[in-house]
């Protein structure tokens, strides 16, 4: 199509950011912020993930002398290896089981009844998936070390529990509170009573809820570190021996076992995706009389009784058990007088966190935005199924073994381009969060009204207005959820900074350092500080969210 | 100036699994109010679209100007566009939203003040220019968006449902008020709704669609005399189905059916004439083109001329007072049932049960071929 001079001249009177909007709409534009991005996504996200297989590969001479057939220890690594991860899948499995126990009574309560505190009986529940887990791991250590219960298998477990409970009340909230009620009321007023209601109506619906949010505890529970070293004792974990392992630089040891969790967490990624949809849940056989009997209000007191002591003695309690035990010990000795300076380590360490989560933020913004869009708004049919799934597998990797991956790919044994330090504890941030910046934009994306662009597209505003004008800010709360998502996870991570940071210390490391060190009263002001943080910015996702749902 | 045109154009969804649109050709002419009629999933939603540019026809012509735009974009093409939701930013005030065409186009700040505050007046939003829509419910949304397409003095308007969001009674009122603001602007326009009665009321010329396929074109006037298909004369209007059959081809175009088996005898205009003998077919004719009469009625005394009217016999079944119309619902000796639609004020005062003359006009009654499945053809979809 020619441009007419009247159409040129239109062009010439557009304000200075409209006609860069023009300029920068043709589709090549487009294709090129396409290109980047998911070159970003491959390179960076995924590029690590198989870089580690065919590390194992290339090495498995070296691999086999060291895991299988040892001068000195024969096999016995690899009996080590199975073994932690056995622990792992039991810790897993017991914690996450027990969490959706408790979970159906809390995220009812929480959605359905209304009641004086709701609000921060909410935000308390939701409270430690922000907390760094080496914080909350050592309140919870030290909440149960007053009933004489000591670091090992029991109080991992405890542990466990704590930090993934959130991932699923949260989750089932997300189902309970779209499911509309008056398929309930339907059910009560053709005589169902509760529990039968709940078993044949609200269960099938929660379903969805529940496997969503047990892949992510499970996930999360299999990869946790930084509380787990804290709380394990003697017993191993399968993260914390790859830490073990690239402490002492037995780098084959610890390729095989990162490549061995991240496979198995694929896997199960995948085949939980595929069975979600096919399985059922147990809703036929009627029992009426006895769950009418069951159904009783006597009962529901009891069950809102158990599940309120539950949900503090095991949870909330030893989260913030902590922050009572301040006042314990030489805190100003320890921390501001001692020789080592450890409140410079502890600002350093502070800045250094901030600086990653936000820097983490930023790169993720930029490859995040265009990346939300191409899942939701590109029809390229299969591929943007597979890049779908695919972008979970940073969240279902435990960040130990992903952040051994990305010490291979980008360290001196592979490309080469970092050293172990602050550069690649970025890269590392930047893998495992990119997920929690995606997933937010998409879910905004996918609910935004696509019939208001198309109005400001006929009122003459070019791809690019439309996007600055109308598109953001209706997306705006998903942008800013998913920026605090990102800095919590970075402020949180433990395991997967380990692997890589060289000299650096980011907080939640220096918790566990002073916790392995003794130095419990300068742990226990660090915690408390970051325990505040997290709880301000989890008031602040909250209130974004909030403004979203309005 | 705006005149717009399709050539055959076809539309396919899901890798060419769905055809929306199937080959149709259209067109409009400068100035002229059109409406794009049919049930839900006919196809006139996206032939708007596609002439707004925001879907790509997968074969065939979109000219505006006589000019092929298919290269250029929705924001390029110069158009008002109304949606069924109205998609108002509701981030921006009232007067960002009716400001935001103008700039987009590059105008002098004064001419933007000038023509936004026109606009709104128009519509009276005025004094609400600071709020944010949030303040209206669906009628001043409904404004806000007229105001909004309007502001930019796109010659060409595109309306989706606009009126199928406000309340009926509100929505009749509007309908006029909405053509006269059209007319007065001169704009061309054109108009998607599936009711009938909105389209009767106010336009120009209807398009009527039926699966991706136009079924019939013309003014309001002329597909309510004359439809050309089962599926028109049921849709458009209140309408009357019987069966029968061809019972002899008589001269002057005409020829004598029987209202089946055991109906009466009547005589019918063969205006197509493409029907031979013992041929099924079905009769349509309109509610309110029934006559009613006693049995003793004395056609000979009257002033009329009743020589093409056809004149059978029917029981009473019932009768309704609908408020301004009275309803009669009649049966045949074969238990087939009609509907006749009178006035409030029509005198005769029958008993349920009673056998009346039925008298309709010749010109009144329509033959079509017997369709292979009824059922589907009076369907509303």
């Amino acid at each position: 199509m020619k441009r007419t001079s009247e159409e040129q001249e239109v062009e010439n009177k557009l304000t200075l950011s409209l006609k860069i909007d023009r300029f920068f709409s043709k589709p090549v534009y487009r294709k090129t912020l396409d290109a980047v991005s998911i070159s970003f996504f491959v390179l960076v996200i995924i590029g690590p993930i198989i870089n580690i297989f065919s590390t194992i590969f290339l090495n498995l001479p070296s691999i086999y002398r060291d895991v299988f057939a040892d001068e000195l220890i024969g096999n016995l690594q690899w009996l080590n290896i199975l073994n932690s991860l056995g622990v792992s899948f039991s810790v897993a499995t017991v914690a996450v089981i027990f969490d959706i126990i408790i979970a159906f009574p809390v995220s009812i309560i929480l959605t359905r009844y209304d009641f004086r505190g709701k609000k921060i009986l909410d935000a308390l529940v939701d409270l430690p998936m922000a907390v760094p887990t080496s914080a909350l791991g050592f309140s919870i250590l030290l909440f149960w070390g007053t009933f004489g219960i000591n670091p090992g298998m029991v109080l991992i477990i405890l542990g466990h529990i704590v930090f993934t409970f959130p991932y699923i009340v949260r989750n089932m909230k997300i189902v309970l509170e779209k499911a509309d009620t008056l398929y309930e009321d339907a059910a009560r007023t053709l005589g169902a009573s509760g529990i039968t209601v709940f078993r044949t109506i609200t269960l099938p619906m929660m379903k969805e809820g529940v496997i969503a949010g047990s892949i992510l505890a499970f996930t999360r529970s299999l990869g946790e570190t930084g509380a787990t070293i804290i709380m394990s004792g003697l017993v191993e974990t399968a993260p914390i021996m790859i830490v073990g392992f690239r402490r002492q630089l037995e780098l084959p040891s610890a390729s095989l076992l990162a490549g061995i969790l991240i496979a198995i967490s694929i896997l199960l990624l995948f085949s939980i995706k595929f069975f979600s949809r096919r399985g059922s849940l147990p809703i036929k056989g009627v029992i009426p009389e006895f769950e009418r009997f069951l159904s009783h209000r006597y009962f529901r007191y009891i069950r809102d009784a158990i599940t309120s002591f539950i949900l503090g003695l095991i949870i909330l309690i030893p989260s913030f058990f902590i922050v009572t035990q301040l006042t314990e010990g030489d805190l100003i000795g320890e921390l501001f007088l001692s020789q080592d300076y450890k409140w410079a380590y502890l600002y350093s360490s502070l800045i250094s966190s901030i600086q990653v989560g936000a820097l983490a933020v930023l790169i993720n913004l930029i490859f995040g935005i265009p990346f939300a869009f191409i899942i939701t708004k590109r029809k390229w049919g299969k591929v943007i199924t597979i890049l779908d799934t695919i972008l979970d597998i940073p969240i279902a990797i435990p960040s130990a073994a992903l952040g051994f991956a990305i010490f291979l790919f980008w360290g001196p044994a592979g490309i080469g381009l970092f050293q172990p330090g602050f550069f690649m504890i970025l890269f590392v941030h930047v893998t495992f969060s990119f997920p929690y910046m995606v997933r937010p934009i998409i879910g905004v994306l996918e609910t935004s009204d696509e019939g208001v662009e198309e109005a400001a597209r006929t009122l003459g505003a070019s791809n690019l207005t439309v996007f600055r004008k109308i598109t953001l800010p209706n997306i705006k709360q998903g942008i800013i959820a998913g920026c605090i998502m990102v800095f919590t996870r970075s402020m949180g991570e433990t395991g997967a900074t380990i692997v890589v940071m060289g000299s650096i210390r980011t907080i939640p490391v220096l918790i566990v350092d002073w916790v392995e060190a003794n130095v419990y009263a300068s742990a226990i002001f660090a915690s408390t500080i970051v325990i505040i943080f997290s709880a301000l910015l989890i008031f602040a996702l909250r209130a974004v969210t909030k403004k979203g749902g309005n | 100036m705006p005149s717009i045109e399709l050539v055959n154009v076809t539309k396919t969804f899901n890798e060419g699994k769905v055809l929306a649109v199937d080959n149709i050709s259209i067109e409009i002419e400068d100035g002229e109010y059109v409406f794009l009629l049919g049930p839900t999933g006919c196809g006139k939603t996206t032939t708007l679209r596609m002439i707004a540019g925001l879907e790509k026809p997968t074969k065939g012509k979109v000219l505006i100007d006589g000019k092929d735009v298919e290269e250029i974009p929705p924001e390029d093409r110069d158009m008002g566009f109304i949606f069924q939701h109205f998609e108002i930013f509701e981030h921006l005030t009232v007067w960002e939203n009716v400001t935001f065409g103008l700039e987009m186009r590059g105008l002098d700040d004064e001419f933007i003040i000038q023509e936004a505050e026109k606009a709104l007046k128009i519509v009276k939003l005025l004094k609400y220019a600071d709020e944010y829509p949030s303040v209206f419910g669906n009628p001043g949304l409904q404004k806000l968006a007229i105001a909004r397409a309007i502001a930019t003095g796109a010659k060409i308007l595109m309306m989706d449902e606009p009126l199928g969001s406000l309340d009926p009674k509100v929505s009749k009122e509007f309908r006029h008020e909405l053509r006269n603001l059209i007319k007065d602007l001169g704009l061309t326009a054109i108009h998607v709704t599936h009711n009938q009665e909105e389209a009767m009321a106010i336009a120009d010329k209807i398009i009527i669609m039926r699966v991706g396929k136009i079924v019939q074109m013309g003014t309001p006037y002329d597909l309510y005399e004359d439809p050309n298909s089962i599926f028109v004369a049921n849709f458009l209007g209140e309408t009357n189905f019987l069966q029968g059959f061809v019972l002899s081809l008589l001269e002057n175009e005409e020829m004598k059916i029987w209202i089946r088996l055991g109906g009466p005898k009547i005589i019918c205009n063969n205006l197509r004439s493409y029907y031979n003998l013992d041929d099924n077919i079905i009769i349509s004719f309109r509610f309110e083109d029934v006559y009613l009469f006693p049995m003793d009625y004395q056609f000979e005394k009257s002033p009329y001329d009743w020589s093409k009217v056809q004149i059978f016999e029917a029981f009473l079944e019932s009768s309704r007072f609908v408020g301004a119309t009275k309803r009669f619902y009649l049966t045949l000796d074969n238990g087939d049932k009609f509907i006749s639609v009178k006035p409030r004020t029509f005198e005769e005062s029958f008993i349920s049960g009673e056998k009346l003359t039925i008298g309709i006009h010749q010109d009144d009654i329509h033959v079509f071929k017997a369709p292979r499945d009824l059922f589907y053809e009076l369907s509303l979809s």
